[in-house]
């Protein structure tokens, strides 16, 4: 016998890049935040060949669950051929061998930048969303001990506050993306740079998602079927993105997230953010059943509410 | 449907060849090359990327044309695959082979003012002659000294404590495995020391500048004084795993810096000491460091110096990599800004009344 | 560059680990660990490392932990803890177990618990993971540790429960409420 039938052979890098003991403290955390949904779980968080900020967190995540079986979309602002979305998923596909898809439905990994796809994900599916800022509570303290300790109090009455003031100076709410959300009732989460549009579709969903900030080290999880609420006063619902009239240019679709193109001679035109989405359209004509109708109308009925303007 | 996005793979490997076309060839000479003239760029690498291997660091340097965050995340990335065999003894100042070794709180001190390799007293002239053809050698070579200089030097801080004027040390017997490690651990505030003095010495060294300095303008609540700055190479102190004994693996270029202030909290001395100590010879960095470590202790710093701040926003590769994804496309969420803008000008614009000015120019979101 | 090789003990461990992660994003229902080798070791060695902590009352499962490299510790200061059977002696170690604190909920512990799953008393589950409702019958939990649970529990404190019947698991997150089915 030679020392080296015994030695294990030698490999440049770990299935998947991150070392096993990487990969355990992952999913040791991972649990914890399925157990606390909306709670930020602090972890080490290793560097990848990837800059820190383009997407580490989620990638993280995704490598400590992929597996040669698995199924891969990885989307950025919706678009599968994003360049960024081509390297993340080109790093995960070299380190782990995993296939690819651009349909959501048969995705059992989406790793996500800035959106949730238009097809209503599924029982089993891991949705991972890469987080640049994990604190909801930064507009009220940058300080993240302070914050730390307004969760742990439930303490969020400075963020109730913030939403008051704007509707006494602007007559509605005027966040963009990362909409804050209660979740289970108990812990506000920024459920990532998602527009508005796509924050009411963590509610009560059927799939897993994960959402991970690689540079601040926190990752935090909406289960499926969890409640989640945008925040908002009772007489005053909660808007998302007004983009009734938009009409794709390329599928004719309408009441889908639109992306707005500029033209030289000052009007827009518009197309579907979600690629995925419209290929399949292109392609078939059918889609899965989706989070919002072909009228607008959200799947969760009465979740959503007209909008009103209060009085000065 | 199991399709990748051609696309965008194409651009990216394109993108890739363009950028190296414009680097020289990446041939083991031209690493050497790097090696041997550009030590304190390597020793910079070498800090910040926290793996001492200036082969690989000089690697990583021609490999992104000497853009040094680029080179130093390269360095973190491939740290971050290798596996921890075991931990190294731990050294004292006293005990490092010390090249360099000045104090600025005494005209003289035992052991002397040793001023090693510097260009501290130097005219910064550039060598225009050398575009002439006049070779570097051709200069006469400094002249031999007659006794070789001791390899190592007393502790200027053991003096002060043999003085009475610092607290005495606590002899720390923690086990080299037990040290807290700000890379494999969670970092959570107010972080162990250990935490602190690791995340200084990876800290990006214009980053910690610019801190260290706006404590030194002012802003800061301490006036440092540098008690010791010293270069030299450490040994790599192993255990052997079957003797017991601890044997030699090698020895690293180290740097560190001690900042002395007065008024010490505890109540039984009247000075302070700041720390910082890195892989690699890093003054300046050592120097805003130890300025730093000072600085967090006291009990209400200037936002820019308390603790979570500085070991954040000093951070490499994650203060580089957040600044530069903002090349990424951000349509969706500008999108989603747009028609909030838009919301409020047409609500404001249905209005009899239209708001004040200064409303719209004040209008910011809870988190852009 | 060829793909890393997904050895053996990889694969093991993202098995267990996806069984335990489903099993805990949709409480009550039954999800399958890998055929080979003792359950509740199994768990042990996806799970532990030198950064974390155990404690069992069972000297053969012990030996598996130790090796891992995790610190044995008495289980009022174990981050994860490995029951075969739960009887009134450890019921006793869990009134001191960890439920984390309201800073740090995460700190809690992790309870690995043998039992018969499918048989027994019925169990209804309301909660973040469940539709509606899930129903769930297990055989060898004294009704004293619900009665612990609903005590010491005080969500988002509390303990993370699996229940390990040979390769069959169940999860129990803290923030899923239980009642005992009247049939």
């Amino acid at each position: 016998m030679k020392l080296a039938d015994l030695a294990q052979q030698r490999q440049d890098y770990s299935y998947a890049f991150l070392d096993a003991h990487a990969k355990r403290e992952l999913r040791r955390r991972i649990l914890k935040a399925i157990a606390i949904p909306g709670y930020q779980v602090p972890y080490a968080s290793r560097e990848l060949p990837i800059a820190r900020g383009w997407g580490t967190g989620g990638l993280q995540v995704t490598l400590s669950l992929v597996g040669p079986e698995s199924v891969v979309k990885v989307i950025d602002q919706g678009a599968d051929d994003s360049v960024n979305a081509a390297n993340l998923r080109r790093f995960i596909t070299t380190m782990s061998g995993a296939k690819t898809t651009i349909d959501t439905l048969q995705a059992t990994i989406l790793q996500s930048r800035h959106r949730i796809p238009e097809e209503i994900m599924l029982e089993g599916q891991t949705l991972v969303l890469q987080v640049p800022d994990p604190e909801p509570l930064r507009g009220v303290t940058a300080d993240m001990s302070k914050a730390h300790q307004l969760h742990a109090d439930a303490d969020y009455g400075q963020m109730w506050l913030l939403l008051y003031e704007q509707l006494v100076r602007y007559r509605q709410y005027i966040q963009g993306a990362s909409y804050p959300s209660l979740v289970n009732g108990r812990y506000i989460i920024s459920p990532s740079p998602i527009p508005r549009w796509d924050t009411p579709k963590l509610h009560q969903a059927a799939h897993l998602t994960l959402l991970s900030a690689g540079r601040e080290k926190r990752l935090y999880a909406v289960p499926p079927y969890t409640n989640v609420y945008p925040l908002e006063f009772n007489d005053v619902p909660f808007q998302v993105e007004d983009q009734k009239g938009w009409v794709c240019k390329t599928t004719g679709v309408q009441n889908k997230f639109m992306n707005e193109l500029p033209q030289e001679d000052g009007t827009s035109q518009y197309e579907l953010s979600d690629s995925g989405y419209a290929n399949k359209l292109a392609d078939t004509a059918q889609s899965g059943a989706t989070y919002y109708d072909d009228q607008g109308d959200f799947y969760h009925a009465g979740y959503l509410k007209p909008p009103v303007i209060p009085p000065i | 449907m199991y399709v990748a996005a051609r696309g965008g793979e194409d651009a990216i490997q394109h993108a890739e060849q363009f950028y190296q076309a414009m680097l020289g060839k990446l041939t083991p000479e031209a690493i050497q090359l790097i090696q041997k003239q550009l030590p304190f760029l390597l020793d910079k690498v070498i800090g910040e990327g926290s793996l001492y291997s200036p082969e690989l660091a000089a690697l990583a340097l021609a490999q992104t044309g000497g853009d040094v965050y680029e080179a130093v995340l390269l360095l973190r990335a491939y740290r971050s695959t290798q596996p921890r065999l075991a931990y190294a003894e731990p050294v004292t100042a006293g005990e490092v082979l010390t090249v360099r070794r000045i104090s600025a709180a005494f005209k003289d001190i035992p052991g002397g003012q040793v001023l090693g390799p510097t260009l501290d007293y130097s005219h910064r002239l550039l060598r225009l002659d050398v575009l002439d053809g006049i070779r570097e050698d051709d200069a006469p070579p400094a002249p031999q000294a007659e006794n070789p200089a001791p390899p190592t030097y007393p502790v200027v801080a053991d003096w002060q404590r043999s003085q009475g004027l610092l607290p005495a040390l606590d002899a720390d017997q923690t086990e080299p495995a037990a040290v807290p490690d700000v890379t494999t651990d969670v970092v959570l505030f107010p972080a162990p020391r250990a935490h602190r003095l690791q995340a200084l010495a990876r800290a990006d060294t214009g980053g910690v500048l610019a801190l260290g300095y706006a404590s030194m303008r002012g802003y800061g609540l301490i006036h440092p004084t540098v008690n010791e700055l010293r270069l030299g190479y450490a040994e790599v102190g192993l255990r052997h795993p079957v003797t017991g004994e601890v044997f030699s693996a090698g020895r690293v270029r180290v740097s560190q810096a001690e900042v002395i202030s007065s008024g010490g909290d505890d109540g039984k001395s009247s000075f302070q000491l700041g720390f910082a100590a890195t892989l690699g010879w890093n003054e300046v960095k050592l120097i805003a460091a130890s300025t730093l470590d000072m600085e967090m202790n006291n009990r209400e710093p200037h936002p820019a110096h308390e603790e979570e701040f500085v070991m954040y926003h000093t951070e490499p590769v994650e203060s580089s990599g957040f600044c530069i994804h903002f090349k990424l496309p951000h349509y969706v969420t500008f999108a989603s800004s747009m028609d909030s803008v838009r919301k409020v000008i047409s609500t404001f614009y249905t209005n009899d009344t239209p708001p004040p000015q200064s409303n719209h120019e004040n209008m910011q979101q809870v988190q852009p | 560059m060829a793909v890393p090789a997904y050895t053996p003990s990889e694969a093991q461990a993202r098995d267990t680990f996806l069984a335990l992660m489903w099993a805990l994003s949709y409480p009550g229902r039954v999800y399958t660990l890998p055929a080979d080798g003792h359950a509740l070791s199994l768990i042990g060695v996806t799970l532990l490392d030198l950064e974390t902590s155990y404690f069992t009352p069972d000297a053969v499962i012990a030996e598996n932990l130790a090796q891992t490299g995790a610190r044995a510790q008495p289980a009022a200061k174990a981050a994860y803890h490995f029951y075969p059977v739960l009887d009134a002696a450890n019921l006793d170690g869990l009134h001191q177990c960890s439920t984390g604190t309201l800073l740090y909920p995460d700190a809690a512990s992790t309870l690995v618990i043998g039992c018969q799953i499918g048989i027994g008393a019925g169990y209804i589950l309301h909660g973040p993971g469940i539709l509606g409702q899930q129903t769930i019958q297990l055989d060898g939990i004294p009704a004293d540790f619900w009665l612990l649970r609903s005590a010491v529990c005080r969500y988002p404190l509390g303990w993370d429960v699996y229940f390990v019947d040979e390769q069959r698991i169940v999860g129990l997150p803290r923030s899923v409420q239980v009642e005992r089915s009247s049939t």
